[in-house]
């Protein structure tokens, strides 16, 4: 397991966001959270990535305690993509991915941090942007740059908050095209998505959050099955057959109106 | 290309330093004898028996090299503190004088000059110091610091200190005022070798320091959360970069009061020239902060028999050229 999150709660002052949430994540996997706004799954991830402290409970990665995790050996561990980052200064995409090595430079960054962070521009496919100030870059591209950035780390487990919100069709398979390849070559991905078809589509693993606790599918290999999405989301969702799976769309049929059925 | 250009900034300074020893008032030393002088000093070494060429000596030993190594220190030290704080804040926007910094170290320093047991440059810094984080404080809320909330507290901080500055003066010695209000007002014409040797330290350290966290503040424009994920903590990298930029900018105003819109103006013309890359930025607005203040200087010296405080002159051709600035590019604003 890459990840085991055991019994975790956790409030904003009185707030309450997470309760009592546990999870396992495989190793290796592409892996999509998914629920409605609202639901604690960007929390859970600050949470897990150690942005925000405070919350009872236990996080495990590989094996390890993630509070006790510090340094190098966290970067090496973890990383975190936030959601929608904006810039103020022009900084040059390589300069932007190298950041990435913080944890691991002292002073300056070295060549072998330089190294790191051209791999990583290769991998994402972004070379070209190179010398682009990001500020200038549309969308699609800032996000592949930030997504580089991660990747310059070298973490085992990368954690993704809405990677594509802001991505058209074509941006979007391509960044998820890239997750899957990600995966494959031994990175346990785990990304909040907002679109249940597209997660469906290339996920391997789903999980579920609904007002800050996990929901659990009746068939887990199959959670497009029956009202459960329907449930989750609190809207009404018709399946439709694809492909040995099937695809969500709303039910029209039944009072999807402006007014929604929540 | 960009590389020479960073070498040439780099190096910049000898030229403009060994230039700026010919120019003077008009009516004083013209640069002829100075250059007469060199010539003897060269050929007769440091024992000179004509009174004129002692009297050359004095002037530029001892008047000029002081003022003009002063003007360089306190222009580095101001620039490469407003290029840090605007990497800080992550905004272009910010400089000593905008978050109350100059104005608390002004008071901390007028209440050194009037209480002989007080020591100049350490309570320069603490009040500095107090001044920023108290601005920093107050902007900050759950969701970090916006720039409106930090600009408001900073001319509320800045106003706070500038009052107590003038209580200073008020219940202060009598003849001590004048010495007071003149250095207020950004001043470089009473420059000594005491004053270089008090004001060095404290900027070298400064400077020192910003230089090994320049790397890390591109890390730190990017943001809390980017800043976090990458595994550094950004409030510990921030004090670090605070401290230094409060040291040196506070031991600018101990020596040479408050010398307007430099930290702001300046850190924009050297990421014109060198781009936003921090680990260039900073070294250059060292260098070309230095430089600008002498040119400055020069300029203030040569166009007048008397002399018109530096920090007004700073000012009244900053502020145009800022706002033409503004109006003109972006200067480095994302979107």
């Amino acid at each position: 397991m890459a990840v085991r999150v055991k019994d975790l709660s956790f409030s904003y002052g009185t707030q309450p966001v997470l309760a009592h949430v546990s999870l396992h994540v495989p190793a290796g996997k592409l892996c999509m959270l998914l629920g409605p706004n609202g639901s604690g799954k960007s929390t859970l991830f600050k949470v897990m990535a150690g942005s925000v402290r405070g919350a009872r409970g236990h996080i495990e990665l590989h094996g390890r305690n993630e509070a006790l995790l510090k340094g190098a050996a966290r970067a090496r561990m973890i990383g975190y993509l936030p959601q929608f980052h904006q810039a103020v200064f022009p900084f040059a995409v390589e300069q932007v991915v190298l950041t990435g090595r913080a944890a691991y430079v002292n002073a300056m960054p070295k060549s072998s941090d330089q190294k790191a962070a051209l791999k990583a521009m290769q991998t994402v496919g972004i070379e070209h942007l190179r010398t682009r100030p990001y500020t200038e870059l549309s969308g699609g591209e800032r996000q592949l740059v930030m997504i580089a950035r991660v990747l310059a780390q070298e973490p085992q487990i990368i954690l993704l908050d809405e990677p594509v919100s802001h991505l058209d069709v074509a941006n979007q398979i391509r960044l998820l095209g890239l997750l899957k390849m990600l995966a494959r070559s031994g990175i346990t991905v785990l990304s909040v998505l907002h679109d249940p078809n597209i997660a469906m589509l290339y996920g391997d693993v789903f999980f579920f959050l609904k007002q800050g606790s996990m929901a659990t599918p009746v068939n887990e290999a199959a959670p497009w099955e029956g009202e459960f999405l329907s449930d989750v989301y609190g809207a009404r969702l018709e399946s439709i057959p694809h492909r040995g799976m099937a695809l969500l769309v709303p039910d029209l049929s039944r009072g999807n109106d402006a007014h929604g059925t929540r | 290309m960009r590389v020479s250009r960073f070498f040439l900034l780099l190096i910049l300074p000898i030229p403009v330093l060994l230039f700026s020893l010919l120019v003077g008032p008009r009516g004083s030393v013209p640069p002829a004898a100075i250059i007469a002088w060199l010539k003897a000093l060269l050929t007769q070494g440091i024992s000179l028996p004509d009174p004129t060429l002692q009297m050359v000596g004095e002037v530029v030993l001892n008047v000029r090299l002081p003022r003009i190594i002063l003007a360089f220190l306190v222009g580095g030290a101001l620039t490469a503190s407003g290029a840090s704080l605007q990497a800080l804040v992550r905004n272009p926007l910010v400089a000593p004088d905008v978050v109350g910094l100059s104005a608390g170290a002004a008071f901390g320093a007028a209440l050194a000059l009037t209480v002989p047991w007080l020591p100049l440059q350490p309570c320069a810094f603490v009040f500095g110091l107090l001044a920023a984080g108290l601005t920093y404080f107050l902007a900050l809320n759950r969701r970090g610091v916006s720039i409106v909330s930090l600009i408001l507290a900073g001319v509320i901080v800045s106003g706070i200190f500038s009052a107590l500055l003038t209580i200073v003066q008020v219940l202060g010695d009598p003849f001590k005022l004048q010495t007071i209000v003149h250095w207020t007002m950004g001043n470089l014409h009473n420059a000594t070798w005491s004053k270089v040797r008090s004001a060095a330290l404290p900027i070298a350290v400064g400077a020192f320091v910003l230089l090994a966290m320049r790397w890390r503040m591109n890390v730190l424009a990017l943001g809390d959360e980017e800043t976090r994920a990458v595994g550094l903590n950004p409030e510990k990298e921030k004090l670090s970069v605070l401290i230094p930029a409060t040291l040196a900018a506070s031991a600018s105003v101990a020596v040479a009061g408050i010398i307007g819109l430099v930290g702001l103006a300046v850190p924009h013309m050297v990421r014109m020239l060198v781009g936003p890359d921090n680990t260039r930025t900073v070294p250059v607005s060292l260098a070309f902060g230095g430089v600008f203040l002498v040119l400055v200087d020069d300029f203030s010296r040569a166009i007048t028999s008397f002399e018109i405080p530096i920090g007004i002159f700073t000012t009244l051709i900053g502020g145009p050229f800022f706002i033409y600035l503004l109006k003109r590019t972006r200067l480095g604003f994302g979107e």
